[in-house]
């Protein structure tokens, strides 16, 4: 009877591995047919000349030897964005769950304020770049004729945002956080599903609203916390768009974000070899500092208790 | 209800099917033509009726137009040609020819010529300058045909002229001449630039154009970057002096308020001179402005100074995509001469505002435009960059850098000219280590 309760159970689940499979067919394929293939190949265009014209020349390590080595603008990018990332990651976090601290309340009309939040994700990239343009442009834009005030009482001449090396990517940074409602409705969505009795129970011993949210919201929020670390280094490394846009890598290369020079060397310098380098580089980078971060998964995201 | 549902199925695959069905083209051989008349553009219909007016010709080609526009065209081509999907006939830039060419991305059009016996449009080489014809050329061929001949002047609102009680013999001709003759426009309210005489930055004006001027170059003849001389500080710190008595920040910011606002400064009546290249005669008509206005050739240096100016101008080129037809490839060619001939090139003309290469065809459209007939004066000053190979881009993504710098005032033009030459020259080292 055991035995035979035994092969039903293994034939149950190998339906459910093929009908499993099955329904992943087309993710597999895809990965497989559209996926793969470009990912090898540009592994092996790293190792080669190719202006995408002619014939890739294989070359071995010399484009990974002259981007380490001799190349001054690799590092630039590199610095560039590793200080993007440092920076936007952070401050990304900071604004996505203050904002769901704030919305997380059951106050009139709060749909509307999520929306509102939410709002700039889904405004094109282009569009929000220009808008932040005019409301950055140091001699005309909206934000220094608020900051005027501040800058007459200390004296100061205004910031030049975009304009200037030294602050431009700092407002790329800050124009970022407009979209971070985006991280805000994870957030919201697992703060929903902290069970109030674990508030209640606080609240009898006496815990205050900043005590409850240190020492229950913040702890059972760290899975989506943790997704959005990953998901932050994973874009921040890849950040291009918005300064192309805005700032065209400028001034004096200060947005030139490692993305942008990958981009440059394959579009204008036609160097597809060196830009599948840079590629393969940036995905080692990722790869490692994702995984130094899932090594510090157990220890500082709540997965439940061990039963 | 099963039986409705399919038959409105049917109906509509039936009616899809039919509408797909071109029954005046489907025996004829498809040509690819990518241009820079997309739809909704102002010279999209005109470019329409070019095409359509040789497909009616036709018997055995039929050209399928599709237009990108400007700031789009040249990513996707590139990408075509890397990939082998390009068109089979489209516009490129004149200056690197070569390099597409040597990559046997082109086809020979000078074995077609030879060719060709049909004494159709055949295609008459003295139509053409040989100084745009020289950049096409490679190993003794023509990979390419120059389709418009691009060149820049000095455009000067003659009513702003006329309020200082200044004439036409008043426009400058030479770099003291006009830094003397721009200073009387200036006029600056609050800190705030209102008009401005000119800048040597605005407009089609160029850091390299200015030292053609003055006898100077980027690089030498064996393509190494020069930048290191006096010559080429004397010129950087001319440009930064023009306007000395305004702050970089002003001219920025009167520079960005145009921008933000699409205006081009000229045609909206805010700068009294400017560099432009002879699209910005239709910039000002399609603008609706109602000023009065001529061109001069751009100043040049007091001493020495050479008359010459920037051309960059498009090539027309046929592109081997390695499994092209022999209909195909013929049928391109015709249409390659169509675009080349004289009443083609003039409605080209008309439709675009472009200065074609045509030489006949282009003292046909200059007629009765007195500003145009200067403006092809001009052409003939007009010299295209060369073809780095090893930074194809020297005067846009690898220069503007320093040359932003350098304006900012963040490096002295000695600081930010060396800065770009160690640049260019680690460029040409790495890439010398793997070609």
């Amino acid at each position: 009877m055991k035995s035979e309760n035994t092969s039903s159970i293994k034939k149950l689940k190998k339906q459910e591995n093929i009908i499993g499979y099955l329904f992943a067919s087309p993710w597999l394929l895809g990965i497989t047919l559209l996926g793969a293939f470009p990912i090898l190949a540009s592994l092996y265009i790293s190792f080669t000349t190719y202006d995408m014209i002619s014939a890739p020349t294989f070359i071995g390590l010399k484009n990974y030897i002259i981007l380490f080595t001799n190349d001054t603008i690799f590092w630039k990018s590199m610095w560039n964005t590793v200080y993007h990332v440092m920076i936007s990651v952070p401050l990304g976090l900071v604004t996505g769950i203050s904002l769901a601290l704030l919305l997380n309340n059951k106050i009139k009309g709060m749909s509307v304020y999520r929306t509102m939040f939410y709002l700039p994700n889904v405004v094109s990239i282009v569009a929000m770049a220009l808008l932040w343009m005019w409301l950055f442009q140091p001699n005309f834009g909206v934000i220094n004729e608020l900051l005027s005030p501040i800058y007459k009482l200390f004296n100061m001449e205004p910031l030049q945002w975009y304009q200037s090396a030294s602050t431009s990517k700092i407002t790329l940074i800050l124009m970022g956080m407009w979209t971070a409602g985006g991280s805000m409705v994870i957030y919201l969505a697992q703060m929903q599903d902290i069970p109030v009795s674990l508030y209640e129970s606080a609240e009898v011993d006496g815990a205050n609203w900043i005590q409850k949210t240190i020492h229950i919201t913040l702890p059972l929020m760290t899975p989506s916390i943790f997704f959005n670390f990953i998901m932050g280094i994973i874009g921040g490394f890849q950040v291009f768009t918005i300064a192309y846009i805005m700032t065209n890598g400028g001034p004096s290369r200060s947005t030139y974000y490692f993305a942008y020079y990958m981009f440059d060397k394959m579009m204008t310098d036609h160097s597809m070899g060196m830009a599948s380098a840079m590629a393969w580089i940036l995905l080692i980078i990722i790869l490692i500092i994702t995984t130094f971060a899932l090594r510090l998964n157990k220890r500082v995201v709540y997965l439940g208790e061990e039963s | 209800m099963k039986k409705l549902l399919l038959f409105l199925v049917v109906s509509m695959v039936a009616v899809g099917l039919l509408g797909c069905d071109k029954d005046t083209t489907s025996d004829k051989t498809e040509i690819i033509f990518w241009h820079m008349s997309p739809v909704g553009s102002e010279s999209y219909s005109g470019m329409k009726t070019i095409i359509a007016d040789f497909n009616d010709s036709q018997d055995l080609y039929y050209v399928k137009g599709v237009g990108f526009s400007f700031w789009d065209y040249w990513d996707k081509l590139s990408v075509a040609i890397a990939s082998r999907t390009a068109p089979n006939i489209g516009l490129s830039t004149i200056d690197d020819v070569v390099s597409r060419a040597s990559s046997g991305a082109l086809y020979d059009l000078s074995t077609l010529m030879d060719a060709d016996t049909s004494g159709v449009n055949t295609i008459d080489l003295n139509e053409f300058r040989q100084s745009q014809m020289d950049f096409a050329t490679y190993e003794g061929d023509l990979y390419a045909m120059p389709f418009t001949a691009t060149t820049r002047a000095l455009y000067y609102n003659l009513d702003m002229f006329e309020e200082l009680g200044l004439t036409e013999a008043d426009v400058p001709t030479t770099w003291s001449e006009l830094k003397t003759i721009a200073k009387m426009f200036d006029v600056v309210e609050n800190g705030e630039i209102k008009r401005l005489g000119f800048d040597p930055t605005y407009g089609d004006a160029t850091y390299h154009g200015w030292l053609w001027e003055a006898g100077l170059d980027f690089f030498d003849d064996n393509l190494d970057p020069t930048l290191n001389t006096q010559g080429h500080i004397d010129v950087m710190n001319w440009i930064l002096d023009f306007n000395d008595d305004l702050t970089r920040a002003q001219l920025t910011a009167f520079g960005e308020e145009n921008t933000l606002l699409g205006l081009n400064p000229f045609a909206s009546e805010r700068v009294a001179m400017i560099i432009g290249n002879d699209g910005l005669y239709q910039t000002i008509i399609n603008s609706g402005a109602t000023f009065n206005y001529d061109v001069a050739m751009i100043p040049i240096p007091d001493e020495n100074g050479v008359h010459v100016n920037w051309g960059s101008g498009f090539s027309i080129e046929m592109y081997n995509n390695g499994n092209d037809t022999d209909a195909e490839v013929q049928g391109t060619y015709e249409f390659l001469k169509y675009l080349l001939s004289s009443d083609v090139q003039l409605e080209l003309a008309e439709v675009n505002g472009w200065i074609m290469s045509h030489i006949s065809a282009m003292d046909i459209y200059v007629e009765n435009k007195p500003i145009m007939q200067k403006l092809l004066v001009e052409v003939d000053y007009a010299r295209d960059k060369v073809y780095v190979p090893y930074a194809p881009s020297w005067h846009g993504n690898d220069w503007q850098p320093y040359y932003t710098q350098i304006l900012n005032g963040e490096l002295t033009p000695a600081e930010g000219l060396a800065a770009a030459r160690a640049n260019y020259l680690e460029k040409q080292e790495n890439y010398n280590s793997v070609n």
